[in-house]
């Protein structure tokens, strides 16, 4: 069960690629290293605490100087919350597929994803101005060549819509992804609260009293997490249909494409796998995680990020060569409009970040096969979603008549002004406080899956090399 | 005459098993004895019952309501309201496809989280007996009998190799 300490990190020219945490000290170690605060841990937590504060300050100034009657001052807003909804709505969906797959290197990624749930919680928050922002779907002032309502996915305009059935489905995802983590954490939380103290021990006890490990509990969680995680990916694909398709199409007079649903959920893939990575990079050379997570993890993803990155590539040129074949002039305007003209230098960042820079550093083998390579490609892809959303939502919220039958004309792109740029930082900042404290609340380290990994992986010698060798329980 | 249970701590699986087998020999059935872990065992590795979950019925009975609300919901909107659009049918299904997924899908959720709460008997608010070592490895065997066989069971759990054997205070 237990492995040799000369196994710690494999050995030969695999050393490093496969590590073996010792299953009796997994408890204690990971526990020890949750309750902990180390001074840069601290510096983080303050430097997330000034960034939301200034976002706060940025969204008084926004609502002061513009209120919600037009959604064009929120068009940064709308960007930097679907950056966020777009990385930390996918992340949980990393922990659950990889589980689906019974991959033994995804066992140290899982709670590193699964605590993006409670940042699932800032997004319901963070949606409610956009429900304000967003223009009503009957036109107030319908006349000529105007239409009576904007386009949009709700033909027959049920009661609540879209407002509230776009807040019920990412209610429904945050529910379903902390009904994710509580399930997975419950029995970390039960092995750890012998050793908590204060409020994490009350907590503990309240989420995890009742665990003791017995094989009915085993059974319900595997089959529950089973059944959570294929309702939250199933959630998760029409929550960010929704999303896209009302609060980004739907504003751009003129612009219907089944295309960009698709690629906004495939980035949505790309952009949580590559935040993964790079907290496990920083877990890894600075957390104190280097025994539980070795370079294996990085190389396995490494080869589904590099799919990722070209099937979103793929979706970038079926949606761009739709339009450009288009004959029609309000077909040329949108390419014109959110390809080649006010936000080109937006467009550009975004394909160099999200495909190609991604797409030269994974091909390169030895590359993937580093804890570096696929965290710096993974740094590249979260840059490029961060701009294709910032164009993307900036621009339809800024193309002025929303009833109008078809794009006329090429609008102006927008700068941010002082108080976008504090609400981009303070949503960040947001986003990474709440992980950063549900980090030190939740063992941040699944036990009981590296437990488990520990039975059932070992290094062993044929002839002169060395092999890992691995069981299937099933 | 009351049952109670006892706790059979051992420091390796197979000695666990041994003592599900020895058990099994005293005349104590499957259904009162328990294996307690920290990491999922592989299916039968202690030589234990089949244990069978019904959770999928939850979600099941919560798809379902869902998806009857949400066809409610957005079919008698249409009745109320019955605006031509696009040359369509009053009542037609495309329309009526995302109110009733998502409704489906939050019925399906929320059964579930409840299926899971009912089925693993959470939240219990008497504390079971346990051994903190079983979070570094070690196995329990619990075992819930009647108190004649208590002696029984220790025996069993003893000759296996339990490193120690508890009861719960006051006994």
């Amino acid at each position: 069960m237990a492995s040799s300490g000369e196994q710690q990190h494999g050995g030969g020219h695999h050393a490093g690629m496969w590590v073996f945490p010792v299953a009796e000290r997994v408890t204690a170690e990971v526990t020890g290293r949750t309750f902990a605060f180390p001074s840069g841990y601290k510096l983080a937590l303050g430097v997330a605490g000034i960034l939301t504060v200034l976002g706060v300050i940025g969204f008084i100034i926004k609502l002061t100087s513009s209120g919600f009657g037009s959604p064009g001052p929120w068009g940064y807003y709308a960007g930097i919350f679907s950056f966020i909804f777009m990385a930390t709505g996918a992340a949980p969906l990393v922990a659950v597929a990889f589980r689906f797959t019974k991959s033994h290197w995804r066992r140290p990624l899982s709670r590193v994803s699964e605590l993006f749930a409670l940042v699932g919680v800032v997004n319901v928050i963070l949606f409610i101005p956009l429900m304000l922002a967003l223009p009503p779907i009957l036109n107030p002032a319908a006349q000529g060549t105007e239409l009576e309502v904007r386009r949009t996915l709700w033909f027959e305009v049920p009661i609540g819509a879209p407002h509230w059935w776009d807040f019920l489905g990412l209610v429904g995802l945050a529910v379903c992804s902390l009904a994710i983590l509580w399930l997975s954490a419950m029995p970390d939380m039960a092995q750890a609260r012998s050793s908590a103290t204060g409020f994490r021990r009350a907590l503990y006890g309240l989420l995890a009293g009742s665990w003791y490990g017995s094989k009915r509990q085993w059974i319900h969680q595997k089959a529950g997490l089973a059944m959570l995680g294929a309702f939250y990916f199933m959630l998760l694909v029409f929550v960010q249909f929704v999303f896209i398709t009302e609060y980004a199409m739907s504003m751009v007079p003129g612009w219907k494409d089944s295309v960009l649903p698709p690629m906004y959920t495939v980035m949505s893939f790309q952009t949580a796998l590559s935040l993964i990575l790079v907290i496990m990079f920083v877990m890894r050379r600075w957390g104190g995680y280097a025994e539980y997570i070795g370079v294996s993890p990085f190389w396995s993803a490494s080869k589904i990020l590099l799919g990722l990155t070209l099937l979103w590539t793929y979706h970038l040129f079926a949606f761009f060569i739709t339009y450009w074949y288009g004959r029609l002039e309000f077909e040329q305007n949108i390419i014109r409009y959110l390809f080649t003209e006010p936000y080109l230098v937006l467009f550009l960042g975004n394909f160099l970040f999200s495909f190609v820079t991604p797409f030269l550093l994974l091909i390169w083998n030895p590359l993937r096969k580093s804890d570096w390579g696929p965290t710096l490609a993974g740094c590249f892809a979260l840059l490029g979603a961060f701009l294709f959303n910032i164009r993307t939502f900036t621009a339809a919220f800024n193309t002025g008549d929303h009833y109008e039958f078809a794009l006329s004309r090429v609008p102006a792109a927008v700068l941010p002004d002082f108080g976008d740029i504090l609400i981009i930082l303070g949503g960040l900042g947001l986003a990474a406080l709440v992980y950063l404290l549900a980090a030190k609340l939740i063992p941040n380290m699944s036990i009981w899956e590296v437990k488990e990994g520990a039975k059932y992986q070992k290094m062993d010698t044929l002839m002169k090399a060395d092999y890992l060798v691995l069981a299937k329980p099933e | 005459m009351a049952r109670r249970p006892i706790l059979g701590l051992f420091d390796s699986a197979n000695s666990a098993a041994d003592a599900g087998d020895a058990l099994r020999q005293a005349g104590i059935p499957d259904t009162d004895v328990d294996f307690l872990t920290d990491a999922p065992y592989p299916e039968g590795a202690f030589g234990e019952r089949e244990e069978k979950h019904r959770l999928y019925i939850f979600p099941f009975i919560g798809g379902l309501l869902g998806l009857t609300t949400g066809i409610l919901l957005t079919s008698m909107t249409q009745v109320a309201y019955p605006l031509v659009t696009g040359g369509k049918p009053i009542l037609s299904l495309p329309p009526m496809a995302v109110v009733t997924y998502e409704g489906t899908m939050l019925g399906a959720i929320l059964f579930t989280v409840l299926g899971i709460i009912f089925e693993s008997r959470l939240p219990k608010l008497k504390a079971g007996l346990y051994d903190k070592r079983i979070t570094e490895g070690y196995i329990g065997v619990l075992v819930n009998t009647e108190e004649t066989q208590h002696g029984q069971v220790e025996t069993a759990l003893g000759q296996s190799g339990a490193v120690e054997v508890k009861r719960e205070s006051g006994q």
